[in-house]
């Protein structure tokens, strides 16, 4: 049984990774604006489906993620100016509206894509191996990333300009306006960039689950989950519901029946959300 | 109302006409639309023959339903250039059911009630099938064919299927695993009725023929995270692993069991629902050597089929391709014995017509010939072996004859 607590902990860290990357835009909008993103699977989809026309385009496939998160991102901003800012006072019609955009874009490209299921080459292929143990070289690059991004997003978030109007916006947007804060500009930025992160992830993810309408709405409400464990309005929170979330999926399945996993991490998320209803790591930054 | 009142009718539209209309519509999109009609071409002096065709066009099975329902289209064009049946020509009525039980049974109910169609043909899934079969078959009193290869014990009076069952993807398959793969067996599966049913069977074949099942094991149906099994399967010595884990899952899954290095170290993959069109979903290197066994696969290269193949990419092109995992060929086998049953009846009622397709017989088809086994309402037919080599499948075992269905007491 030695042999296997490297790849234990190894697919664990890679699954999380994963699901931190789709967490953190949802926790972005989510926590910033109060606003629970039902079509954030199918960013994640839009995202992935970039990455999937430069392969089939013939064009690098590095060079497709590279410009998911950018593509998203504007995506992100049309649907801001033209449908979520009408629906900032009414956070659950708000929702209603992103399923409803969701759902559009999921037959959209199922249209697209003819129902059926593409494989996307990653960049790196095979595995590291030592001795009789293999590590996925992709997954291994999606854990650096995420590490990577997650460190950007702090400091963009607690060490920027633009950060400090976003928290300044989401405390108290009379008083940010007053000091000359334009939030509707923001928000609209806060939206497209929760949106950004979600292309990125889809980019990232498509070699390892390949491509199909289908393929964002798993990660939607176990997402939910994380951003609700994390407490609303904190980041960092998010963060740590997703890496928990994320940690305990991976984990479980080599305990106990895997349909019986799905149910247990529901349980001991919503355990610990009773003990906690303020979140985990809620009074972390305040 | 009659043709010529119809005809004389104001054109503006009263607020009545309009609200009837507005209900129509938006009923229509509450139900999903996606209703077509194909008139044969030409003039005809006699009735159509209504042959209706339930399947998801759009939704998370639309792969499988877009192809069948262009077989089902290429295949009564074909009856009608030909004269049609009995003197008739064939009406193709389309619903799409939208992977969507409850629409289904609202789509075939339309189909049996107000278009009074003379047989039903479609259903992908399993639970589609157990949804919609009591409104055709009971309360509709009409034949249902059902095409796709399936779990097996549907054994209700008028309904006949045309895909095969666990007995033909298994019998001669196993026995081939263990000669070419090994005799430690791990079943991956998903979580509902297909996967539990034929894996009763395949334990039962590989433990007849001297092989093990190591482990048995059902991810809810839209896992995607696998490191937990493809280490047991890596620690434990597994030979073969026979895989029912679906879509989009299954990519995942067969990367990570791929980079952990399963077929590097001998191991043999297996997928009965395998065919040309799902080799797209994973990378060619990560299924080097994945073995399944289907009725028909385009490296069979039969005249038939290869005449076949060559019409549908003509009509259809190659997006959604002819294959036998979606249902496809189980739909060509479905239309062309009715069509027998037919001609033997001299009529389309549904006792006589079922009584004639108790033993119908083609001599031609997509991997060859086919009977229906009497007294089963399933098929005997041709199954062959096909391995996955560089993105492509290569045939290494046809049956010896037709492989007996084992369903329904043969």
């Amino acid at each position: 049984m030695s042999l296997s607590i490297v790849p234990f902990c190894f697919d664990v860290l890679a699954y999380s990774s994963i699901f931190v990357l789709v967490v953190l835009g949802l926790g972005v909008i989510a926590s910033m604006m109060g606003i629970f993103n039902f079509a954030h699977g199918e960013f994640v989809l839009l995202g992935a489906y970039t990455v999937y026309l430069f392969q089939s385009r013939g064009l690098p496939v590095w060079a497709g993620m590279a410009v998911a998160p950018i593509a998203v991102g504007v995506a992100g901003l049309v649907l801001e100016r033209v449908v979520i800012r009408r629906f900032y006072a009414a956070p659950i019609v708000a929702m209603l509206g992103t399923y409803a955009i969701g759902l559009a874009l999921r037959e959209t490209i199922r249209a697209l894509l003819n129902g059926q299921f593409y494989s996307v080459t990653a960049p790196l292929i095979g595995s590291f191996s030592f001795g009789e143990i293999s590590i996925s070289q992709w997954r291994t690059a999606v854990i650096v990333i995420t590490a990577g991004v997650m460190i950007a997003c702090y400091f963009l978030l607690t060490r920027t300009r633009f950060g400090l109007q976003m928290r300044a916006s989401l405390e108290n947007p009379a008083l940010a306006r007053a000091s000359g804060i334009s939030t509707r500009r923001v928000y609209a930025a806060t939206f497209a960039f929760g949106a950004a992160l979600a292309g990125l992830a889809g980019g990232l993810m498509v070699p390892i689950y390949a491509i199909s309408a289908d393929m964002g709405v798993p990660f939607l409400i176990k997402s939910f989950l994380a951003v609700m464990l994390g407490g609303m309005g904190s980041f960092e929170g998010a963060i740590a519901g997703a890496a928990l979330v994320g940690a305990t999926s991976a984990a479980l399945p080599w305990a106990i029946k895997p349909v019986v996993a799905d149910v247990v991490v529901f349980i001991i998320a919503v355990a610990i959300v009773k003990v906690r209803p303020q979140g985990l790591l809620s009074k972390w930054r305040k | 109302m009659k043709n010529d009142e119809r005809r004389t009718r104001p054109l503006s539209a009263s607020r009545r006409l309009f609200l009837q209309r507005t209900s129509l519509l938006s009923g229509m999109i509450a139900l999903g639309g996606g209703s077509y009609l194909y008139n044969a071409k030409g003039a005809w002096a006699a009735d159509p023959i209504k042959v209706g065709i339930a399947t998801d066009l759009t939704g998370a099975i639309s792969w499988g339903g877009i192809p069948n329902s262009q077989v089902a289209k290429m295949v009564i064009d074909d009856i009608n250039k030909g004269g049609g049946l009995l003197g008739r020509p064939l009406q193709m009525i389309l619903e799409d059911t939208a992977t969507n039980e409850q629409l289904a049974v609202t789509k075939v109910r339309k189909l049996v009630t107000q278009d009074k169609v003379d047989v039903v043909f479609g259903g992908i899934t399993s639970s589609m099938r157990n949804a919609i079969k009591d409104t055709i078959v009971n309360r509709g009193k009409t034949l249902y064919i059902y095409p796709q290869l399936y779990e097996g014990k549907e054994c209700t009076p008028f309904l006949f299927c045309t895909g095969p069952t666990p007995a033909q993807q298994c019998d001669t398959f196993i026995p081939w695993l263990i000669k070419n793969g090994g005799k430690k067996f791990y079943l991956p599966s998903a979580d509902y009725v297909w996967p539990h049913t034929l894996n009763a069977y395949a334990r039962t074949v590989i433990t007849k023929n001297g092989g093990e099942v190591i482990g048995e094991e059902y991810f809810p149906v839209d896992h995607n995270e696998y490191s937990a099994t493809v280490n047991k399967i890596m620690s434990s010595g597994v030979n073969v692993v026979f895989n029912t884990t679906i879509p989009p899952g299954v990519a995942a899954f067969f990367k990570q069991l791929n980079e952990a290095g399963f077929q590097k170290k001998g191991g043999r993959l297996s997928c009965v629902y395998y065919d040309e069109n799902a080799l797209g979903i994973t990378p060619a290197h990560e299924i080097e050597g994945l073995a399944s066994c289907l009725d028909y696969f385009k490296a069979v290269n039969d005249p038939f089929g290869n005449k076949l193949q060559a019409e549908y990419g003509k009509q259809f092109g190659d997006k959604n391709p002819f294959t036998a995992g979606s249902g496809a060929t189980g739909m060509y086998r479905g239309i062309r014995l009715w069509e027998a049953a037919v001609k033997e009846a001299q009529s389309v009622k549904r006792e006589p017509v079922a009584k004639a397709l108790d033993h119908a017989k083609i001599s031609d088809g997509p991997g060859g010939g086919c009977e229906m086994v009497p007294g089963t309402r399933h098929v005997k037919m041709n199954m062959y072996t096909a391995v996955s080599k560089g993105g492509k499948y290569e045939i290494v075992e046809k049956s010896n004859g037709p492989v007996m269905p084992g369903e329904c007491g043969a």
